[in-house]
């Protein structure tokens, strides 16, 4: 330790009396010569020879001094600042290869750099609350011949969950919803979250003010107090504390503020105003089918996932004994919350992230062939320093450093490339990722540039340094010999790696665009052009039985009908491809089922122009008409789908069905009197599920969706409609109009994301790809100038030598392509799961991107084969 | 032909500069010298091995400069052994015998005791 502490200062003082040392040192040794000489001419030499002799000895002076420096450690720091300032220095004398090196690396990190922010804001940073990993998503599972879907929970079975594990610290269960602010002016919208008490202590948040709702006041009549969240506090009450006690209202009932929570405070991610509790009622406890609870809890301390879940299960299996009738075929996982969220988006992004690793190593390879090149030029004084005494691994280590210079100049510019694509990504990304929104350049990234900035120094300088270094010293310095075939083997075959790559890219962006073509072109089950959608709801509290509610709908409908430039206009809840549905179990009038074989299917509640409006093609039998009103005979529709599936032999009209326990409606039955088209409902690359659809006029629903056929652009009447809707009932709830085709494009936001991702990445990665080709045929070219004029001399024609040129630079494309074709299969199996329609070998899609790539190599090699041909024979005899 | 000392025993190298200076203090030319006395020539150092070694033990405080005039009126770099070269020395040479007479063992057991 003493040791190490004098070291170090006996080193810092060596670096500020340099001169001085130098002095010692030159003294010491003619010293040393001095007398080994004296020691010679003892032994009967002359003079001349004694010293001569003792030099001999002794070795090169200046190779000593250098040995005797480097023996203190402050000598490596030393020939580092001395590399650096070589490097920069070089840098600088060579600005048109810096600002090409530069750039392209600086595209392939900023591209790795602003992938790895997106996957640090989606998966890796941990979830806003404190010991966030503790966190665990609770959800009943149905198996179906071994595909085990998750669902959300009923409330009996996540009180047995609650109430009966061991493993959990705390447990909740919460649903989200809107309410209608009303009472101050026109009613705003409320995202609000319906839960248990324990989610204050499962997520340890507490409120800053006031107090968190309690396990009582979730039951029915104790349930009207509200907790805030920070920004509807600012909002509403300006930030005042004595809100705590006041009341608002919510769907025109009041409600008691009894907590703010701090403004730090979101949940779920993608934020609620306000906290309520669920106010059940003791019905609920009969409801174990009625899976519609999302739950999370806390682990103990300790205890793992594995063992919740163990622990959950012989729960599970309790309940199924007991509740053989409900529960029969349900399970329950849990799943830390962290990973549940984002169990669909991973693997596109694990995928994407390597892709951009690609690219970032296409780019490596470019900078290596360009530092190869150059080494051309400097290997003759990398030679000259070699025969000065500079070891191999000191011009390994000046090597390098100047490819470290070279990255870090690269990495602080991709610093700024990364920040505008992250800038594009949050503008234009789907917003179904979850903290999409928040990726940045943050501490977390900046770490990873450097580190990825140090990486590729290492890579695309080690092949060159390496090489270099390895000279035959004596060689190069008598001959002015060019660094010879090996370099240029080091250099096709970067190439051809390149070209790979690209390949590989090339195929798997063309595959993910075909797919994503086809998906587009598929039909969603209506037309959505100039299709204007609104969400609209009542506060109950105004209209006190269905047929008053029915009225207002009448109403509004033919209000908005009047508007000019509407074609049709209807209502439908849930609205396709809006991300709610509604599933419920029924049964068929005549066939008797136990009620846990009950099968179930989707549940619409539509008007009566809804199938004309959205253009859903009628199949059979009639469409809801006016009178099919309250009091008048129950009716339903089906989809052909679901006509197959319960009435294969084609006679669905005429059946009567009934349909579940719970939900919104009055009566929930109708006979069925048509047959429509199928309409995909979870979005346009999902199948279209099986559907019935009942009458508005006879469901009593108070909240739908409004949807206007326009004849011009749709756009043009969201203000208006808006405003009509508002009028008839000030504290009716409206949504901000929405564009169908707006919806229809977002179901498929993820997977253009993802393709204009991996375009992205291809097209970068051809670009690089046909640089490096360019490059290494104009250096060959350059070398070969004395051959092409020879042939020029003995009459090759232009034609001849541009041939020759391209066919050197496409034989290596052609290499290049064919590992890359065997390498794309590896890729696109990875990306199987995001391919729809589309084979992982597609023949078409591997054909046209090879063209693509071999059509770039040829335009590529063209240009220096081009400059080849027009070679003056006299000029490259006379100057070659 | 004397073994030319390599890095490889390099810590042998140290070990035998510091029990010349153990003796008295010297100049460069004079350890290598004595060195090769000493082993009857079996060690030849030369200025590429023991400057460097110099510098090393300098670093480690384990021996000390002193700069004297010698007889053609120039200055000479003398080395002595520190506290500490003195205790590193004792050290050395005891690890050092052990392990001799370790191999020593070894290398003379008989195919019994192996």
């Amino acid at each position: 330790m003493i040791g190490v502490i004098k070291s170090l200062g006996n080193g810092v003082r060596a670096l500020f009396r340099k001169q001085e040392a130098e002095r010692e040192l030159d003294d010491e040794l003619r010293d040393y010569l001095e007398r080994a000489a004296e020691q010679n001419k003892r032994a009967g030499m002359s003079r001349e020879e004694a010293f001569r002799k003792a030099r001999l000895e002794m070795g090169s002076m200046e190779g000593l001094k250098l040995e005797v420096r480097e023996a203190g450690w402050e000598s490596t720091l030393e020939s580092f600042l001395q590399d650096v300032r070589f490097g920069a220095r070089m840098l600088r004398k060579n600005p048109s290869f810096t600002c090409v090196a530069v750039l392209a690396l600086a595209l392939g990190i900023g591209a790795n750099t602003a992938m790895f922010s997106v996957i640090e804001a989606v998966l890796l940073r941990p979830l806003p609350y404190s010991d966030a990993d503790k966190i665990v998503r609770v959800a009943s599972t149905w198996d179906r011949n071994g595909t085990v879907t998750s669902y959300t929970a009923s409330p009996p079975d996540f009180f047995d969950w609650r109430d009966q594990n061991r493993t959990f610290s705390s447990m909740f269960s919460y649903t989200t919803t809107e309410f209608a602010l009303t009472g101050q002016g026109e009613a705003k919208r409320v995202r609000a979250v319906m839960a248990t008490a324990e989610i204050f202590p499962t997520l340890q948040a507490e409120p800053m003010l006031g107090r968190g709702f309690v396990a009582e006041e979730n039951h029915q009549g104790a349930n009207h107090v509200v907790v805030l969240s920070h920004s509807l506090w600012q909002s509403a009450f300006a930030g005042a504390p004595d809100a705590i006690g006041k009341t608002i209202q919510l769907d025109s009932e009041p409600y008691t503020i009894i907590g703010v929570m701090p403004a730090t405070f979101r949940f779920p991610l993608t934020g609620s105003d306000a906290l309520l509790p669920f106010g059940w009622d003791d019905k609920v406890m009969t409801q174990r089918g009625a899976h519609y609870l999302s739950v999370l809890g806390r682990l103990k301390s300790g205890v793992t996932v594995a063992q919740a879940n163990a622990d959950l299960s012989a729960i599970m299996e309790q309940l199924r004994k007991l509740y053989p009738d409900k529960d029969e075929k349900w399970g329950v996982r849990a799943q830390l919350w962290s990973a549940a969220m984002v169990s669909e988006i991973r693997p596109a992004l694990l995928v994407l992230l390597g892709a951009v690793g690609l690219v970032t190593l296409i780019a490596c390879a470019n900078i290596s062939n360009l530092l190869l090149a150059r080494a051309t030029v400097r290997h003759r004084e990398l030679a000259m320093r070699r025969a000065l005494g500079a070891g191999r691994a000191r011009l390994v280590r000046q090597m390098l450093t100047e490819g470290l210079l070279l990255a870090l100049l690269a990495g602080s510019a991709s610093l700024l490339l990364a920040h505008w694509a992250l800038l594009a990504i949050v503008r234009f990304g789907p917003t179904d990722i979850p903290r999409l929104g928040s990726a940045g350049l943050n501490g977390a990234v900046l770490p990873f540039t450097m580190c990825v900035s140090v990486a590729c120094a290492m890579l695309f300088a080690a092949i060159p340094a390496l090489r270099l270094s390895a000279l035959d010293t004596a060689g190069v310095v008598r001959t002015s010999a060019s660094p010879g075939r090996d370099a240029g083997r080091w250099r096709a075959a970067l190439l051809i790696g390149e070209v790979a790559l690209s390949m590989m890219l090339l195929a798997g962006a063309g595959l993910l665009l075909r797919s994503f073509v086809q998906l587009t072109s598929l039909n969603p089950g209506f037309d959505s052009g100039n299709v204007l959608t609104m969400t609209l709801s009542v506060p109950d509290a105004h209209y006190k039985n269905s047929a008053a509610v029915q009225n207002y709908w009448d109403e509004t409908l033919t209000r908005l009908r009047a508007l000019p430039g509407v074609v049709s206009v209807a209502a439908v809840t849930p609205l396709p491809l809006s991300g709610d549905s509604f599933s419920s179990s029924l049964q068929i009038a005549g066939r008797s089922v136990a009620e846990k074989d009950e099968p179930s299917a989707e549940l619409r509640v539509a008007s009566a122009d809804y199938f004309t409006t959205m253009a859903i093609p009628l199949r059979k039998g009639r469409a809801f008409t006016e009178a099919d009103r309250l009091g008048s005979a129950r009716v339903a529709l089906i989809s052909e789908t679901a006509a197959r599936m319960f009435f294969p032999e084609g006679d669905a009209i005429g059946q009567k069905v009934k349909f579940g326990a719970r939900g919104g409606y009055e009566k929930n039955e109708g006979e069925i009197v048509g047959v429509v088209g199928d309409v995909r409902h979870f979005g346009v690359d999902a199948p279209a599920p099986a559907s019935f659809y009942l009458p508005l006029a006879q469901s009593g629903m108070d909240a739908v969706t409004i949807v206007m056929r326009t004849r011009g652009a749709a756009a043009a009447l969201v203000q208006p409609a808006h405003k009509m809707a508002q009028a008839l009932d000030r504290d009716a709830l409206v949504g901000e109009p929405l564009l169908m085709e707006t919806l229809v494009s977002d179901s498929l936001g993820q997977r253009r994301f993802y393709t204009m991702l991996l375009g992205g990445f291809a097209v970068l990665a051809l670009l690089l790809a046909a640089v490096g080709l360019y490059g290494v045929i104009s250096y060959s070219v350059a070398q070969r100038t004395q051959e092409v004029g020879i042939r020029v001399a003995l009459g090759a024609s232009g034609g001849q030598v541009v041939g020759m040129v391209m066919r050197q630079g496409l034989r290596l494309a052609g290499f290049g392509l064919t590992i890359g074709l065997a390498l794309s299969l590896l890729l696109t199996s990875m990306l199987k799961g995001l391919l729809v329609g589309v084979s992982v070998t597609d023949p078409a899609t591997l054909a046209i991107t090879a063209s693509v790539l071999l059509i770039v190599a040829l335009l590529a090699t063209y240009v220096p084969a081009r400059r080849a041909a027009r070679v003056d024979p006299l000029v490259a005899l006379r100057f070659g | 032909m004397g073994a030319k000392l390599s890095g490889v025993v390099q810590g042998t190298l140290d070990m035998l500069i510091l029990k010349t200076l153990a003796l008295q203090a010297m100049h460069g030319y004079g350890i290598g010298l004595r060195i090769e006395q000493i082993s009857r020539g079996v060690f030849q150092v030369n200025a590429g091995s023991l400057f460097p070694a110099f510098r090393r033990l300098e670093r480690e405080g384990l021996i000390e400069g002193d700069w004297r005039a010698t007889e053609h009126n120039r200055r000479a770099k003398y080395y002595e052994l520190t506290v500490e070269g003195r205790k590193k020395l004792k050290a050395e040479t005891r690890e050092w015998r052990t392990q001799i007479a370790a191999i020593a063992r070894i290398l003379e057991a008989t195919s019994g005791e192996l």
